[in-house]
């Protein structure tokens, strides 16, 4: 009998585990899974001051200016933009209207310098995360025109 | 009555020694339904398919790609469910079924890491990249090749059997893990070049032989792990009275 | 749970007494982890960049090192056939062998993982995240690693079959371990990634000691 008993705690205690590491698992994917920001959520100051952190979004169209060395850009969810400066080279499918993700620290004045650049590479491909954000985007302006 | 009649059936077929005449005639009929397959898939992926508009006549590849990837992924889920009768039910030819399934598995996923290599170099100018289909499909050869080690370095065949099952089990739970980790890394640490993402739709004709190739594979793979079922079953019961009068009978035909 | 108690400390007590293995595994994370910069230059940049995935594939690495001692010397002295035979169930001692190969390996590992993580130029915050993500991963590395263990017993080339064995199966720890520290320093913090691994620590302490308790009684059988 007390065996069984034993037995039935282990059981108990096993399944409990099970349902502790599906919480925790579930609360992970609550917390940001994701490894960039976007421009929307800099812009409201959800990003880390003073550290480096990761914007992604679109290089927005016409925005692409070039001082010798230093490349002046924006990264855009359609909503909201953010001016980046960086110098170094950029990758060959870095191009505005495309999907780009870069690394770097926002300065005081809201530009926010970047020490890598990633680009995306096909036509339509942009990270889910991101076309997630420019459609919730755009639903919010939309919805602030009516 | 019928269902307990198909029962009986069941665990009939169950016993080894039952099962090894039926294997002996079905193999060659899945065989020859894979010869045939793989003759007409073929024909339409070279002869039938257009040339791709964007990636040329590299595409064609896919034919063979694609059936092997998603076989190879499909045969270990076939092995675990194989292993966790064999676990429940303790029965011998389950864990057999698994051994013989092992090694095509493991062939398709070498084909698909293969040709997909082939197709990376003309299509991202590289052979490997480290992309997240092509990581899972590294670790699942990886999972193959740990089942076989670990049954090969068994001498007692229950320990084998069953020490093989768990395993297989283990991994199948983990699988999903994997696959799950290896795309978010990948999402994080994916190179600036490389995306498998697109997913262009695919004119029926070529849909059609990519579809008659992964049927030719599945006949493949029926065939030859009945054939290997076969062997694994004499050697196993090569004790056995029945055994002794097949091998003489197989002897004589030589 | 007096079983446990006393399995766990009779492991901690042989492993006091043979302290000298200890050291050599974690001589071995510590070798592992200086030999990379020999092999890709002392760039402090690229330092930091690899030095948290170095540290936790010198960790991983080590783990495994030790793991095929786990049950080995209960087999051949036939204690391991005398527990399976034990009225207390199963599990439980396999549990108390578990913890205590993570407290003489991993734990040694913890404490001096800050001074390696110096060596790669690593800063405060990061080494903390680093050691943080190693306490919580490295359990999971032996809870499946006992499995492994369990499968190989007393077969032959059993190290090298149990790393293949098992390697494939801590990819995903490496990757979130190694990928907190990456969170951390990209901005976007490591607390994802700790609360999966906590999740894999869990859901591995739910499942692993049971393929573990089904693998020995068919190696001992």
């Amino acid at each position: 009998m007390k065996s069984r008993h034993k037995r039935m705690t282990l059981i108990l205690g096993g399944l409990l585990l099970l349902v502790g590491a599906t919480a925790l698992v579930l609360s992970a994917f609550r917390e940001n899974l994701v490894f960039f920001h976007t421009p929307s959520e800099v812009a409201e100051g959800k990003a880390p001051t003073g550290r480096t952190f990761r914007i992604g979004g679109m290089v927005e169209a016409g925005s692409i200016k070039r001082e010798g060395v230093e490349v002046r850009f924006a990264v855009t969810d359609t909503a909201r933009s953010i001016p980046v400066v960086y110098s170094g080279p950029l990758p060959d499918l870095f191009k505005e209207g495309k999907g780009a993700v870069v690394q770097g620290k926002l300065g005081t004045d809201g530009v926010f310098t970047a020490s890598e650049v990633l680009a995306k590479h096909d036509e339509n491909y942009m990270p889910p995360e991101a076309q997630h954000a420019i459609d919730q985007a755009q639903q919010t302006a939309k919805t602030l025109q009516q | 009555m019928s269902t307990s009649e198909s029962r009986f059936n069941l665990y009939h077929y169950a016993a080894p020694q039952a099962f090894y005449p039926v294997a002996g005639k079905l193999a060659p009929a899945f065989a020859v339904i894979a010869l045939l397959l793989t003759a007409i898939g073929l024909w339409i992926s070279f002869f039938k398919a257009p040339t791709d508009a964007v990636q040329g006549e590299v595409y064609r590849i896919i034919f063979i790609h694609v059936p092997a990837a998603w076989m190879s992924m499909f045969v270990f889920l076939v092995m675990a469910f194989w292993s966790a009768i064999g676990l429940a039910m303790n029965t011998r030819l389950s864990a057999l079924m698994a051994q013989a399934l092992a090694p095509t598995g493991a062939m398709f996923c070498f084909v698909a890491l293969w040709t997909g290599a082939l197709w990376g170099r003309p299509t991202w100018g590289a052979y490997w990249v480290w992309d997240a289909r092509l990581t899972s499909q590294l670790l699942l050869l990886f999972l193959y090749l740990g089942y076989m080690a670990l049954v090969a370095a068994i001498d007692d065949p229950r320990r084998r059997d069953k020490a093989g099952a768990i395993l297989c089990l283990v991994g199948a739970v983990n699988v999903p893990i994997i696959y799950f980790s290896v795309k978010w890394w990948n999402t994080l640490h994916q190179g600036a070049s490389v995306s498998l993402t697109k997913a262009p739709s695919m004119a029926t004709i070529m849909l059609s032989g990519m579809l008659v190739m992964a049927l030719a594979a599945w006949a493949y793979t029926i065939a030859v792990a009945l054939y290997r079922v076969r062997v694994l079953i004499l050697e196993r019961e090569r004790h056995a009275d029945w055994v002794r009068g097949e091998l003489a009978r197989l002897g004589e035909a030589n | 749970m007096s079983a446990f108690s006393a399995i766990l400390r009779r492991d901690m007590l042989l492993a006091w007494r043979s302290r000298a293995d200890l050291l050599i595994s974690l001589a071995f994370f510590v070798i592992v982890g200086c030999l990379f910069p020999f092999g890709v230059g002392a760039e402090p940049n690229q330092l930091r960049a690899i030095g948290p995935g170095v540290l936790w594939v010198a960790a991983l690495l080590s783990c495994l090192l030790s793991l095929h001692r786990l049950f080995a010397q209960d087999h051949q002295d036939g204690t391991l056939e005398q527990m399976l035979l034990s009225p207390d169930p199963t599990v439980l001692w396999i549990l108390a062998k578990v913890l205590a190969h993570w407290l003489t390996t991993a734990v040694p590992l913890l404490l001096i993982t800050p001074l390696m993580a110096l060596l790669f130029d690593l800063e405060g915050g990061a080494i903390q995240v680093l050691t943080a993500s190693l306490a919580i991963g490295t359990p999971i590395l032996s809870l499946i690693g006992a499995v492994g263990a369990a499968l190989t017993l007393g077969l032959r080339g059993g190290g090298a079959l149990l790393a293949l064995l098992i390697l494939p199966l801590f990819v995903p720890v490496l990757i979130f371990g190694a990928g907190s520290v990456d969170a951390y320093l990209a901005g976007t913090g490591a607390s994802a990634h700790m609360l999966l691994l906590g999740g894999g620590v869990l859901g591995a302490l739910a499942l692993s000691p049971i393929a573990c308790a089904a693998a020995l009684r068919i190696s001992t059988e």
